[in-house]
């Protein structure tokens, strides 16, 4: 199978001098194309921190990411815009739609900036919005919609570019428990029919079961990892709240 | 502990308050000037109505301070409303409302306070600015202003009253809101505008509104001068149907354009493009109607500042076309002045040195005959009676002023006294002079010494019969300044009304030194009210489309960080602020700008009209320059407004 992440004895620490906090602390890990892996860990324990220096929003303070064999911890600041553009796809706690576009107009965003022609864009729409779903609602305003119809909504226009990678950072955060299931389901969706690769971040133990993959962060370290295998998701879930409890943190229910 | 507060939010909100600042400052500062010059003696002692212009500089000065505090007060509250969810959070820590309305109001008068210093500081040297350009319109030597304790205070009591005019708003809806919506206020939902078409045709008539109030405009200017009825009605009827273009334009074209572009799937899909058209779209669809209250109020500045200097021109070549010489008389032959030419000539010895004296007459055949050709003739006009030259005193005086000689080839010229005269048809007048007909042979150059709106220059033969009207003198004085008020009081006399129930002081001789100082300050005080004006319209409207865009960077900060997240390089992002902030600050202000056009040829008419011919190619010039400085104000702010925006929003 194909790498397309590799992460390499990634650093980050914040201030100076003799207050330094540690955020990651030499972490390695790599996904395979395909792969639906889900990162958590309790508040503070890195796993925003790692998801923003993946996404390249922010720099490991040393080590390497690699997306595509392309090693995004050198590269310059307009590069890693089209990086960004071109090999990411990005799924926020809040949506992040923005307000005054339409849901048609937000899911081909990213095709707008990559200058694809209108018939381009107009087939993918149709591919993604199909999909996922969100057909009825494009001509609509994000507002107009319920929190689930806004995160598929997001969803597509995470996967419109067909990225190398989908990050999501809470996805469910702000959804009610209804909605989350009906949003794992969409990423299963995407996971498996979509071909898409998928790394999540969420504290979440129902969302960590729909991955096939945990990795247990605890300050700022891999603490564990869990495979869910063949295995049915109500096990995996049951194991995770074992690796959970073992960890500190605390769960929400199924 | 409050004013603690007040202080700490100041210091804290500096960023926000730096426009808002800069503009309340350049205004107080041009207040200060404007009401110091109000109180300058030596210059208010030049112009000889001097109570009525200084209540008329007075009622300027607090009619603007209004205006000031109603943008102030539209500026506050919506820089306030950034701040519902501090307020909301006092109240639930538990402040009264008193306690926030105060912290509030604390804040203001802390705004006040620096502004007026920094106005005034600013002032000092604006009102010296204010001086030189007075001094440069009445075509006197610069002198320097004594500033007056009178133009401090009347200063400071119509700042406190702007300050205190523009907090009422806010701290009345601080009394009144509720704290849920100050922490929940609800956020402005994004609609998309339903019938774009209708609009585009709202703006399409508007356009031709503004287009027909020009024309209008330019229509009842021309029945003016012909002195016909209901010409009043016509310039205020375009003047209204301007005024309602140019707001009804705004909000159609803030409805349309962008609108409709949203609907070119092959325009919008490109780049940035669908960002930057949904943003402006709800931006100027919520401000449509501010829109097109702010390019009234640049129209109006702009407009104002035309009238204004074509004002001055029509002032400079009045002063140039009736006074042609230093100092000229038209003596009535039966009205017995006891100031005879002779008496003259010893008096303006003694204030100036002459160089030349002119002697000539003027004279009259006792009929209308010639008024016949024109619309003074008839009932009321009966005593109108033609007035005559001969050709060689004429020439003389003519020769004098640098014409070349007049021929008259066996006829007769008349001289009008401006072009309009040149309308009515002579054609068929013949004059009998001594059994001899004289045909018209056409007109002369417009002339200054016509004492009447016109007047014949015939052979020296034909006068003979006439009767002598009046003794003219002129006198060219050596170049040099003199004491002209002194003189002029010299050459006047007391005379009883016709009537005799009253008796005034006469002066048969026009002085031009005398014209320029009277006129000139007149002038000055148009010119520089119209300024002050225009200059304060145009701050105050650039300051609320800055404080407008600066008021929604919070917003715009969280959609650019979506934008930067799917991969907008940061050169792509300011393209498209760019294009954002230029095109709200842009609308407002094209269509003004655009308006300097007419307004340039209206004001060309206006002159023509008057008989300038000579300064004809001076309005357009003016307007040309009125609209580049307004631009570059324009740019000024645009810039500043920009490079905060880009520095709160674009992710470095």
């Amino acid at each position: 199978m194909n790498k397309i992440l590799e992460v390499q004895n990634i650093t980050k620490h914040y201030g100076g001098g003799s207050v330094v906090t540690k955020a990651l602390d030499g972490i390695s890990f790599e996904l395979e194309k395909g792969e639906f892996v889900a990162v958590m860990g309790a508040s503070g324990s890195g796993k925003s921190t790692l998801l923003n220096v993946i996404a390249t929003i922010d720099r490991a303070s040393s080590g390497d990411v690699k997306i595509d064999g392309q090693n995004v911890c050198d590269m310059r600041e307009d590069a890693l815009s089209a990086f960004r553009r071109d090999k990411l796809g990005f799924i926020f706690q809040d949506y992040n739609l923005l307000d005054t576009l339409t849901i048609e107009e937000n899911i081909v965003l990213p095709l707008n900036l990559q200058k694809k022609s209108v018939e381009h864009t107009e087939r993918e729409l149709k591919r993604v919005a199909a999909a996922l779903g969100v057909g009825d609602q494009l001509k609509k305003f994000p507002h107009e919609l319920s929190g689930g119809q806004r995160q598929r909504a997001a969803c597509a226009r995470a996967i419109i570019t067909s990225p190398s990678l989908v990050l999501a950072d809470e996805p469910t955060g702000a959804l009610d428990s209804k909605n989350s299931k009906l949003l794992m389901k969409t990423f299963e969706l995407m996971n498996e029919a979509l071909g898409s690769t998928i790394l999540t971040v969420t504290h979440d133990a129902v969302v960590g079961s729909y991955a096939r993959r945990i990795l247990f962060l605890k300050d700022g370290k891999i603490w564990s990892e869990l495979v869910r295998g063949n295995r049915e998701r109500r096990d995996f879930y049951s194991e995770i709240l074992s690796v959970v409890s073992a960890l500190g943190g605390d769960t929400d229910a199924v | 502990m409050l004013s603690k507060l007040a202080v700490r939010n100041v210091r804290r909100q500096i960023g926000n308050y730096v426009i808002y600042f800069i503009t309340v400052s350049l205004t107080v500062a041009l207040m200060f000037a404007v009401n110091s010059a109000i109180f300058e003696k030596h210059l208010m002692a030049k112009a000889d109505t001097i109570g009525e212009l200084r209540m008329g500089l007075i009622a300027i000065t607090v009619l603007v301070s209004l205006i000031v505090s109603f943008v102030l007060g539209y500026a506050t509250s919506f820089m306030l409303k950034l701040r519902k969810r501090e307020f909301g959070t006092y109240l639930t820590l538990g402040m009264t409302r008193k306690n926030i309305v105060c912290i509030f109001l604390l804040e203001t008068l802390i705004l006040c306070a620096i502004s007026l210093a920094a106005g005034i500081v600013l002032g000092l040297v604006f009102y010296q600015g204010i001086m030189a350009v007075i001094t440069n319109v009445m075509d006197v030597e610069f002198a320097f202003g004594a500033y007056s304790l009178k133009g401090l205070l009347l200063t400071v009591a119509l700042v406190l009253g702007v300050f205190a005019l523009s907090s009422v708003t806010s701290a009345l809806f601080l009394r009144r809101v509720s704290i849920y919506n100050l922490l929940h206020g609800a956020k402005k939902q994004e609609r998309n505008v339903r019938h774009p078409a209708v609009w585009l045709a709202v703006t399409v008539v508007s356009l031709a509104a503004i287009i027909t109030a020009c024309i209008l405009f330019s229509h009842s200017l021309k029945t003016i001068f012909k002195n016909e009825a209901g010409s009043s009605g016509l310039i205020f009827m375009s003047l209204l149907i301007l005024a309602a273009g140019i707001i009804f334009f705004h909000t159609g074209l803030a409805k349309s354009v962008v609108n409709l572009l949203v609907k070119n799937k092959r325009f919008k899909n490109r780049g940035t493009n669908a960002f930057t058209l949904r943003s402006l779209s709800s931006k100027l669809s919520s401000n449509a109607v501010m829109a097109g209250a702010l390019s009234f109020l640049i129209a109006f500045a702009i407009i104002g500042a035309n009238v204004s200097f074509t004002q001055q021109i029509a002032t400079e070549e009045m002063i140039k076309s009736n006074f042609p010489f230093d100092v000229y008389a038209v003596i009535d032959k039966t009205s017995n002045s006891p100031v005879s030419a002779d008496k003259a000539e010893e008096i303006i010895s003694k204030y100036a040195k002459i160089e030349k004296r002119y002697d000539f007459d003027f004279y009259t055949s006792q009929n209308s005959y010639l008024h016949s050709f024109t619309k003074w003739s008839g009932s009321g006009y009966e005593s109108l009676y033609d007035t005559f030259i001969s050709e060689s005193d004429f020439n003389r005086v003519y020769g004098a002023l640098g014409f070349a000689p007049i021929e008259l080839n066996g006829g007769f010229k008349i001289i009008p006294e401006s072009n309009f005269i040149k309308s009515f048809d002579f054609s068929n007048a013949v004059i009998d002079a001594n059994g001899t007909s004289l045909a018209f042979k056409g007109f002369a150059d417009v002339s200054p010494l016509a004492p009447c709106y016109f007047q014949a220059v015939v052979p020296d033969g034909a006068i003979l019969n006439m009767v002598p009207e009046s003794d003219c003198v002129i006198f060219d004085l050596k170049d040099g300044k003199f004491d002209a008020m002194a003189m002029r009081e010299e050459l006047s006399y007391q005379k009883t009304s016709t009537f005799g129930d009253y008796t005034f002081m006469r002066c048969d001789f026009q002085i031009k030194e005398y014209g320029r100082l009277v006129y000139g300050a007149g002038n000055a005080v148009f010119v520089v009210s119209a300024l002050y004006i225009a200059v304060v319209f145009v701050f105050m409207a650039m300051a609320i489309l800055a404080l407008k865009t600066l008021s929604g960077v919070s917003e715009d900060k969280l959609r650019y960080d979506t934008l930067f997240k799917l991969g907008a390089s940061k050169r792509e992002q300011s393209r498209t602020l760019l294009k954002q902030t230029f095109a709200f600050f842009f609308l407002p202000f094209a269509l003004p700008v655009l308006l300097s056009i007419p307004a340039g040829l209206i004001c060309t008419q206006i002159v023509n009209l008057s008989g300038l011919i000579s300064a004809t190619s001076r309005p357009i010039a003016t307007a040309g320059l009125i609209a580049l400085v307004m631009s570059a104000l324009y740019v000024l702010y645009f810039t500043a407004t920009y490079l905060l925006t880009k520095r709160t929003v674009i992710k470095a």
